[in-house]
């Protein structure tokens, strides 16, 4: 569904992303793990199209999503849940909502989605009329995933859903992360710093370490000590 | 003592009437400065055009078999097509280089220093085209009023300039209609979004400069419909806009950065202070008493009246 080929990107002089290759396969979970600075971020930033590779290519289901502006392509079925959430601090939890849900797929089916989002986070329901900017951490961060829900998207990016939660409201997030992978039709690219977590619920893994894929496979063949490699050196 | 009364209710009623216009000015820069931060010194120029364009307007409806009474306020709501596409056409080409996802103190060095040449570049034009003589527009309402007689005694009568009231009606009217269209439409809850914060809009698919293209253009819009109500009360001549750009900016600030609505009630304190000054205060004071308040009240209400008390992302 998802093909990057050799995708490079740089700030300034800076190497963010060195030829970095990855696929992600329809209805799959792939989780991308990696220190601080490794290039998680960028690497969704190029996929949603906020950063432009100067090398490499994208394609989403085939076709070539470089050549697409990055506000398209939220409606070809890509929805971005940055990290730090994001979501709009002056507009309603509705109104979060219903921007999430502009595209025409989310419009379509806007009264099933909004339902399931509900189903899936109740306290949105709760504080529908109230100001985003007003709602604790966890909440804006249902709410940042409510919104990327509300598109009927795809593919769902998720980066670093649990940063800056308290222990028992990340769980919560993890939760249902795995929830939506268990009801299925949805494909889920995760960058996620709980590793473990991440690794247990993924089908796939991607380890980046300075700009670059270091090793990536089946949960079970990035065993612990390789994991401690990249992440520590040693 | 009546008198006194009298004078009092009629400069509460011309403050009320001013703050009306005020007030819409205070709408159009609140899109342009309050919700999608660009620094626009040229927004009193824009008034200024729009008052021009409407007076040249109305010129053009008098032959045809409009009403006499209709073409001043036909030819000020007309004014705003034509500002809204030069408004589009002035952001793409000049001010979009200045904003964009990058936004911090350098975007606004640069829309700055911009948007003052752009300033000089219409005072200068005007002052070519239109010379340096004042106009107005003469409509048999401008010099004609309601008398409404006051109730406490037999000959105290408050004088309502009837092309002023309509002026006033129809731009709150118009203000009524930015606020809708900001606060319940679809394209007003995007362009929200966009300025809470442009990347996350991205990500839900706005395309965020032509949602600052749309605000920018309708910011010029209403300055240009506001000129358009001003010309019949307010003679135009090229460096008018100096005037009312700092009323603008007072008035956006003390409703409150960022609330649409919040910038009419700025305007509408502005155009009240201003008018109920004179009461007690010699005229040339006027603008001293407006920014004494001012200061007043951002010192008990730093975020204006209508500030957002949340941390924008």
């Amino acid at each position: 569904m998802l093909r990057l080929e050799a995708v490079s990107v740089a700030y300034g002089g800076l190497r963010a992303l060195d030829g970095v290759s990855l696929d992600v396969a329809a209805g799959e979970l792939v989780a991308v793990v990696g220190p601080n600075g490794a290039g998680k971020s960028t690497l969704f930033r190029a996929i949603s199209g906020t950063v432009v590779p100067h090398a490499g290519r994208i394609a989403f289901d085939g076709a070539d999503l470089l050549a697409r502006p990055a506000h398209a392509r939220a409606h070809l079925g890509i929805a971005h849940v940055p990290e730090g959430r994001r979501v709009f601090p002056s507009l309603t939890v509705q109104e979060n909502l219903e921007m999430g849900g502009a595209t025409a797929a989310g419009r379509a089916a806007r009264a099933e989605l909004f339902a399931r989002i509900f189903a899936l986070f109740p306290i949105l329901a709760e504080r529908r009329g109230q100001a985003a900017g007003t709602l604790s951490g966890g909440q804006q961060q249902m709410l940042a995933i409510g919104r990327a829900l509300a598109s009927a998207p795809r593919l769902l990016l998720l980066d670093e859903p649990s940063m800056g939660l308290s222990p028992a409201m990340a769980e919560a997030i993890f939760d249902a992360v795995r929830a939506l992978r268990a009801e299925g039709g949805l494909t889920i690219l995760l960058v996620e710093q709980r590793v473990g977590d991440a690794l247990a619920a993924c089908d796939r893994g991607y380890v980046l370490e300075g700009g670059r894929v270091v090793l990536h496979g089946a949960p079970a063949e990035l065993a612990p000590e390789r994991l401690r490699h990249a992440y520590l050196g040693v | 003592m009546n008198a006194f009364v009298e004078q009092a209710v009629q400069a509460l009623a011309a403050g009320l009437l001013a703050g009306c216009l005020y007030g819409l000015t205070c709408v159009g820069l609140a899109l342009i400065f309050g919700i999608m931060r660009v620094i626009n010194f040229a927004q009193g120029d824009f008034m200024m055009v729009g008052m021009y364009l409407a007076t040249g307007l109305a010129a053009v409806l008098a032959r045809l078999a409009l009403p006499d009474a209709a073409t001043p306020f036909v030819a000020a709501l007309l004014v705003a097509p034509v500002l809204f596409t030069a408004g589009a056409l002035l952001h793409r080409l000049l001010i979009a280089r200045t904003t964009g996802l990058r936004g911090g103190t350098a975007a606004h060095q640069a829309q700055l220093v911009l948007t003052l040449g752009i300033a000089l570049v219409l005072q200068n034009g005007a002052l070519i085209v239109m010379g340096s003589a004042p106009v107005s527009i003469v409509s048999p309402l401008s010099s004609s009023a309601w008398e409404i007689p006051l109730r406490y005694d037999a000959f105290s009568t408050l004088f309502l300039n009837q092309g002023r009231t309509i002026g006033a009606v129809l731009a709150v009217l118009v203000a009524l209609a930015v606020f809708w269209l900001i606060g319940r439409t679809e394209l007003g809850k995007s362009l929200r979004a966009a300025a809470d914060d442009p990347e996350a809009a991205t990500y839900v698919g706005i395309d965020v400069a032509r949602a600052h293209r749309i605000a920018f253009a309708a910011g010029t819009a209403i300055a240009g419909v506001a000129g358009g109500l001003m010309v019949l009360a307010y003679p135009v001549q090229p460096f008018v806009g100096t005037d009312f750009v700092i009323i603008m900016y007072a008035g956006v600030v003390l409703g409150g950065i960022g609330s649409v609505s919040g910038a009419f009630w700025g305007g509408m304190t502005i155009g009240l202070v201003q008018q109920l000054s004179t009461l007690v205060l010699p005229l040339q004071l006027q603008n001293a008493a407006v920014f004494a308040v001012f200061v007043l009240i951002l010192l008990f209400r730093p975020q204006g009246f209508f500030g957002l008390n949340v941390e924008r992302a």
